[in-house]
């Protein structure tokens, strides 16, 4: 299950995750974006459903470590998101890989797909990243999506609702951008290169 | 010390760093402290500041959402009382002081191996050379992408796609420069993959390399599990005691 060429691209989309996932966080925008290289993974390793699961948790998992070892001590707690995020993706956006590389593109189909699966992924993630932020951190952690939470906060909201309302609306929005920009580098990546990482021979 | 006890005393620590009130804090910072003195040394001082630096900025943050613009704490939302930014300000202060004691100890797990490079540490560590191979895979590949940033960011002011400061020209050709990075990366991974890697035999090289370096567990090490092991015993202990 894990080949080299697997392994290269677990490693290419952690490194991924690590990179653009870093910069979100110094920069406070209130999205996450650092789930991008679980979902192309899941595109990436699609032999069938159960690999492309393990691989995108395992790129999400050493993201994770690295992020929180090096910049972000919030990231580790947030493991369970991890799992679901790269189940959802092996599951769901996995079916769309056809319409993300069709050639001309089905731009109907494209977004359709983008949007069906990053607000799945976003409402899942915010369910269960909640508990999380709302019981281990009080609502607040590190990233900019805070400002939201303490705008609901300061609008009288209860600890639990405030936190969940807050992922309600910023998880949706921030996995939908993330699917789109996975969606988008996994259409840009060379044939030859995705035939080497699912073993098979290239196609144009 | 071997990387492997390390490993150990930074989890063992970190977890008693999640379950320890602010009494329980106390302890963990006295025993970061002592694992500083008699580990690290002299050198203490450095991971002191790079947690330092990573946790100034969170706490602003936090201190700007929580004591400047909810200006309660989480318990008195919960419990529905007026707060105070006061009470806000002594949460904010715990998280902080939580998040550094974490920090703190995993820099200073880091730092017992400074000396030694990122492939010596790792393979000091008793763990499966799959995950061995994936971390090294993966620090090499953060190094890859950061010389593709570079190279296309580079490539991309020069043909005026982008600049240098703040534009709309930034924000409407993001998307190329995304791009770019990645096709660079790949480009240069399939490089490797086929063709670099099997003439250098660089995979096969890795696995004596990595593999063969388990290094086994001191009594040093132990000591040190021991320590963390007793200090996360009595971290969530030490809030219980004495209160109302």
């Amino acid at each position: 299950m894990f080949t080299t060429p697997r392994l290269i691209a677990i490693a290419l989309c952690a490194a991924l995750n690590f990179s653009v996932g870093t910069i979100v966080y110094f920069i406070k925008l209130p999205i996450y974006f650092d789930s991008i290289g679980t979902i192309l993974c899941a595109l990436l390793v699609l032999n069938d459903r159960t690999t492309a699961f393990l691989c995108a948790l395992t790129a999400a998992v050493t993201a994770t470590i690295v992020t929180g070892i090096l910049v972000n001590p919030f990231l580790p707690w947030f493991v369970g998101t991890d799992v679901v995020i790269a189940l959802v993706s092996a599951l769901l956006t996995t079916r769309g890989a056809q319409a993300f590389r069709a050639r001309p593109m089905h731009a109907g189909r494209f977004v359709g797909w983008v949007f069906a699966a990053g607000i799945v992924t976003g409402v899942i993630a915010a369910i269960v990243s909640a508990p999380v932020v709302a019981y281990l951190f009080g609502g607040v952690t590190g990233s900019g999506s805070a400002f939201v939470v303490g705008m609901f906060l300061k609008a009288g909201q209860g600890l639990w609702n405030a936190t969940l309302a807050s992922g309600l609306i910023i998880d949706p929005i921030d996995k939908t951008l993330q699917v789109l920009v996975a969606a988008l580098l996994y259409r840009a990546t060379p044939s030859d290169f995705i035939a080497m990482v699912r073993g098979a021979p290239a196609r144009p | 010390m071997t990387p492997n006890g390390a490993a150990a005393f930074a989890i063992v620590m970190v977890v008693s760093a999640m379950i320890a009130g602010p009494r329980g804090l106390a302890i963990l910072y006295a025993a970061a402290a002592a694992f500083a003195l008699v580990e690290v040394g002299p050198h203490w001082r450095i991971a002191a500041r790079r947690a330092g630096l990573i946790m100034l900025p969170l706490a602003v943050f936090m201190l700007l959402v929580w004591v400047a613009f909810v200006g309660r704490a989480p318990d008195e939302i919960a419990a529905q009382v007026p707060g105070t930014r006061a009470a806000a300000l002594a949460y904010v202060t715990t998280v902080c002081a939580r998040l550094f004691v974490i920090v703190l100890v995993l820099q200073l797990a880091t730092l017992c191996f400074d000396k030694e490079t990122p492939l010596a540490v790792i393979r000091g560590l008793r763990a499966p050379f799959a995950v061995k191979r994936l971390l090294v895979l993966t620090l090499s590949l953060i190094e890859t992408l950061r010389h593709a940033v570079d190279r296309s960011y580079t490539a991309l002011i020069a043909s005026g796609i982008v600049t240098r400061g703040l534009s709309l020209r930034n924000f409407r050709n993001g998307w190329i420069l995304l791009q770019s990075i990645w096709l660079t990366t790949i480009t240069a991974v399939t490089g490797r993959l086929r063709d670099k890697w099997p003439v250098e035999d660089t995979l096969g090289l890795l696995r004596p390399a990595i593999a063969a370096g388990d290094e086994r567990v001191s009594f040093r090490d132990l000591s040190w599990l021991a320590v963390a092991l007793a200090v996360g015993f009595m971290a969530p202990l030490a809030g219980w005691y004495g209160a109302p």
